[in-house]
């Protein structure tokens, strides 16, 4: 009777040698605290550890070029959708300790709802001297990073002249031929409808007549870029740089900045309450605003936030651009109830 | 629900054998090997899904079901439900029909070019579901072959919009119904011909025989097959997504997500609340699968036998066009689309000798070495899931087929829940249990490649059970008697009885476990850490750039190394082949 089950128990000793993790983790929690101490104002060293929604390029370009100013900071990159770093943070808050210690997210909405539930640490760098006060939060929990305008994005071989007014979406020439980004899906795309349906002028009215046009709705802005290259679609309501960016590489594709204004996002950076590593996430943070930081931003393809620098090419720079904003506490506090709105208003 | 077809005299008999079945682990107990066995299954796969219960009735006062009530009052929720429904079943019937049609011209006829054919069939299931989706979204757009076909007759004619229920279900259809064509070929290919003689003998016209012998016969491959399809189905966000987002077709998948990334406290409970319900209808899917099997039985001859029964003859003059022109078709036509992408200097302009580029594949290969890193890590995680899932499954598998009891059933509907959860959802409640599995305890697995590892093999232990399951229901215990009572030991009947009949199962239930743990995004997405990359992610990464010329070289370049990889299998099994043991899978 003694081997009946030797079966089960191999079954069993296989999967408690899967639970065997070869980690050697459990050690770099204390690592961490100690390093911490240890770390002085003029040698900033540890273990960072950096979510972000931005391109996987871009993120890894940033971290080599910090890494070059700190060497003994060893960032830890996590990169996701906007929405998908967000779910992550709350299932670690739900566990017992967010592990992350920077975040750099698509838009000041999303920062505010994790400033509503105190996952912020207030950090006013020295370094927002140089960023206009409406790029960033007033309690400094969250700064700017770049400027993000949203434009109309034409097929060049379709469109032979390029748009100037929002209101061409509405109108006969981009009837069937329209495409923009969901809402559910899309952080920008989620504040584009929060602004534009508030703004005079627009209101739902502006939205609805989308509709009635038939506008295409697609899950983000990246399969928006792909149809208006593609010429499925002759025009798209889009980011910028994507535009500009693909433009560069011989696309049929080009960018408007329409009259009655743009509205912008920012990819705010700001640090998590209670890390471990202030001082790598304070320096983490003066990086990303300074000169060399934005200057980078700027290579890379995006509308730096800080004065001085210039734009890529392409790109209309934030002095010259007229913005479409609303009032962010109004925005974040009502991003549910317009994504419902949306989503009926779509839905039949 | 007693299920599996072995009578009383037959578990007699087992008793006896497992006694002298296995292996140096006597030291254990059999009361603490069972004890283990269940705390460890409640560990891994029960211990989840009961946190996202948990939270899914937590309210600020106390517990309540106040978001099931929620949920239930909301029109938008049963009209989800509805087109859940509709989708998942109207798929999976898709799926099993083109995947015995499959499995029937690949076991029985003499049609040439089996391997290229079984390659071909496999491609669609590799193919990540979001190339499958772009490339027919752009097959049959407005500006597409179709599209520019059909005007030839009627300026005004517009192809079916794939932006449909129809274009969700035909996608994922063709997407899953390798699963079906897999479980069911070596099924076909062991029903001994004699039977079918018999019944030509007694008259029985070819339907007859089709639907009296063979499709009974072959009931647990098909079924299991059709299980898992239907469960994978229910999971699948990437198809309804693309096409049914801009539409407002929502899906369960879809709705999960869309609440999970919604804000507010109570984002989290709704997304869980909802997740409950669709592992219920995973369980009750998985109830049903049992239900048919029933009645199923095995025959005492389980070679496989590949001979052809049937000469196609003169139809193969049609049969050999159709059934090549439709795999092109379904699969050749999107990699097709995507290879040509990946060669292209500028998105949107033809594929010219002047916009004819290998940048993108000198980038992939040269520039950016974490793409290396993540194909490596990829292989590796997909090798050590497919090895452990291979061993545990496997047993797993001999125990429920063996030694059927309320406990073992109950373990494998645990088992099955991961696969069925959507990937978002899976993700976060291995985060709520990993950071801390035993309150104030952190083993330091959360955010490596272990988390990784564990969450694959949690996920993917199903693929190998059923097919283990469906391999030991073809092969009768009489197999292991004639062993015995020839005085074999042991470990020799495994070697030379029960391995060989059973491994061409077993492979083809590892191959669709390494081939699912390679590409995984989902899962891969939110648990990943920057050690520890996998190329789901990657293309993910490009995808969501915007990048879609790099995500499409580096998924064509996979796609290249599968089937490379294929091949050398292949090679390797036609060296292992012994006499009168026929490896093929």
């Amino acid at each position: 009777m003694l081997r009946k089950n030797s079966v089960l128990a191999v079954l069993v000793s296989m999967l408690i040698f899967t639970g065997c993790s070869s980690g050697n983790q459990a050690s770099k929690q204390t690592d961490k605290v100690e390093e911490a101490v240890n770390s002085s104002s003029t040698s900033i060293s540890g273990q960072l550890s950096f979510y972000t929604s931005q391109p996987e390029e871009d993120a890894t370009k940033l971290v080599q070029a910090f890494n070059k100013k700190y060497p003994d900071v060893s960032v830890e990159t996590f990169r996701s959708g906007t929405e998908e770093v967000t779910a992550k943070l709350q299932a670690e808050k739900q566990a017992g300790q967010v592990q992350a210690d920077v975040l750099l997210l698509a838009d000041a909405v999303t920062f505010e709802s994790l400033k509503s539930q105190n996952l912020l640490a207030a950090y006013k760098s020295p370094e927002r001297e140089q960023i206009a006060d409406e790029l960033m939060d007033s309690d400094g929990m969250y700064t700017g990073t770049k400027v993000i305008a949203t434009i109309i994005a034409a097929n060049t071989d379709k469109v032979s002249t390029l748009p100037t007014s929002w209101q061409i979406l509405t109108t006969e020439e981009a009837k069937d031929a329209a495409i923009m980004p969901s809402p559910l899906y899309s952080g920008a795309a989620a504040y584009n409808i929060g602004v534009f349906s508030r703004t005079d002028g627009f209101g739902w009215e502006f939205i609805e007549k989308l509709k009635v046009n038939n506008m295409s709705v697609i899950k983000g802005n990246g399969a928006v870029l792909k149809s208006v290259a593609s010429g499925e679609k002759n025009y798209g309501i889009v980011v910028d740089y994507m535009v500009a960016r693909e433009k560069a590489k011989g696309s049929p594709i080009d960018l408007s900045y329409p009259e009655e204004g743009v509205p912008i996002i920012t990819e705010p950076i700001g640090i998590i309450e209670n890390t471990d590593n202030i001082d790598a996430a304070k320096a983490f943070v003066d990086f990303v605003l300074s000169e060399d930081g934005q200057k980078l931003a700027a290579e890379i393809g995006y509308t730096p936030v800080r004065e001085g620098v210039a734009p890529p090419e392409g790109l209309k720079g934030i002095s010259d651009l007229t913005l479409l904003s609303g009032d962010i506490a109004i925005l974040t506090n009502e991003r549910e109830a317009d994504k419902k709105q949306f989503t009926e208003l779509f839905g039949n | 629900m007693d299920v599996i077809t072995t009578d009383d005299k037959q578990q007699t008999l087992d008793k006896g054998r497992l006694k002298s079945s296995l292996l140096p682990f006597s030291f254990l107990t059999r009361k603490t090997a069972k004890l283990l066995g269940i705390i460890l299954i409640l560990f891994f796969f029960v211990l989840p899904i009961g946190k996202l219960l948990y939270l899914s009735i937590k309210v600020e006062t106390g517990f309540s079901f106040s978001h099931y009530i929620e949920l239930l009052q909301q029109v938008r929720f049963w009209k989800t439900l509805e087109n859940t429904f509709i989708i998942v079943i109207a798929s999976t019937v898709l799926s099993l029909i083109m995947g015995i049609i499959a499995a029937w011209i690949m076991a029985y006829t003499n049609i040439k070019h089996k391997k290229l054919l079984h390659l071909l069939i496999l491609l669609s299931f590799v193919l990540p579901s979001y190339v499958l989706t772009l490339s027919w979204s752009s097959f049959m757009g407005t500006q597409g072959l179709i599209a520019s076909f059909l005007q030839l007759f009627h300026s005004e004619a517009k192809p079916w919009s794939m932006y449909s229920m129809g274009g969700i279900i035909f996608v994922m259809g063709i997407h899953h119904f390798p699963l079906v064509y897999l479980f069911t070929v070596n099924v076909l290919k062991r029903i001994p011909r004699d039977l079918e003689w018999a019944a030509k003998a007694s008259g029985a016209g070819r339907i007859k025989n089709f639907t009296q012998i063979i499709l009974p016969l072959a009931l647990p491959g098909i079924t299991a097959g059709g299980l898992l399809v239907f469960l994978a189905s229910l999971d699948n966000f990437g198809i309804p997504a693309f096409l049914g987002t801009p539409v407002n077709i929502s899906v369960l998948s879809t709705l999960i997500y869309e609440e999970i990334i919604g804000f507010g406290p109570s984002a989290f409970a709704r997304g869980a609340s909802l997740s409950v319900l669709l592992g219920l209808i995973a369980v009750a899917g998985t109830m049903l699968q049992w239900l048919s099997v029933r009645k199923s039985k095995t025959d005492d001859t389980a070679r496989l036998d590949s001979q052809p029964r049937y000469d196609l003859g003169k139809h193969r003059l049609w049969i050999n066009p159709l059934l090549w022109s439709s795999l092109i078709f379904i699969t050749i036509v999107p990699l097709f689309s995507m290879i040509s992408l990946s060669l292209k200097k500028a998105y949107g302009r033809p594929l010219s000798m002047n916009n004819v580029t290998l940048e993108n594949y000198k980038y992939i290969l040269f520039n950016n070495p974490k793409i290396w890193q993540s194909i490596q890590n990829s292989l590796m995680l997909a090798l050590s899931t497919l090895i452990i899932c291979l061993i545990v499954g496997s047993l797993f598998a001999y125990i429920r087929v063996r030694k059927p009891s309320k406990l073992i059933q109950f373990a494998e509907l645990a088992i099955s829940i991961p696969y069925t959860l959507p990937g978002i959802v899976f993700a976060l409640s291995m985060i709520l249990v990993w950071m801390e599995p035993i309150p104030g305890w952190n083993p330091g697995i959360y955010g490596t490649t272990s988390m990784l590892f564990i969450a694959y093999v949690c996920r993917f232990l199903i693929l190998q059970i059923r097919a283990g399951v469906t391999a030991f229901m073809q092969v009768d215990t009489s197999m292991d008697e004639a062993a015995r009572i020839s005085g074999a030991s042991p470990w020799r009947k495994w070697v030379s009885i029960l391995l060989p009949l059973l491994l061409p199962g077993l492979l083809s239930g590892a191959i669709l476990v390494f081939l699912t743990a390679l590409t995984e995004l989902t899962v891969s997405a939110l648990l990943y850490s920057s050690r520890s990359q996998t190329i789901g992610v990657t293309i993910f990464s490009f995808e969501q750039a915007g990048d879609t010329l790099y995500s499409t070289a580096l998924s064509s370049l996979i796609v290249f190394l599968i089937v490379v990889g294929t091949g050398l299998l292949q090679l390797i099994q036609k060296l292992l082949s012994r006499k009168g043991v026929n490896h093929e899978y």
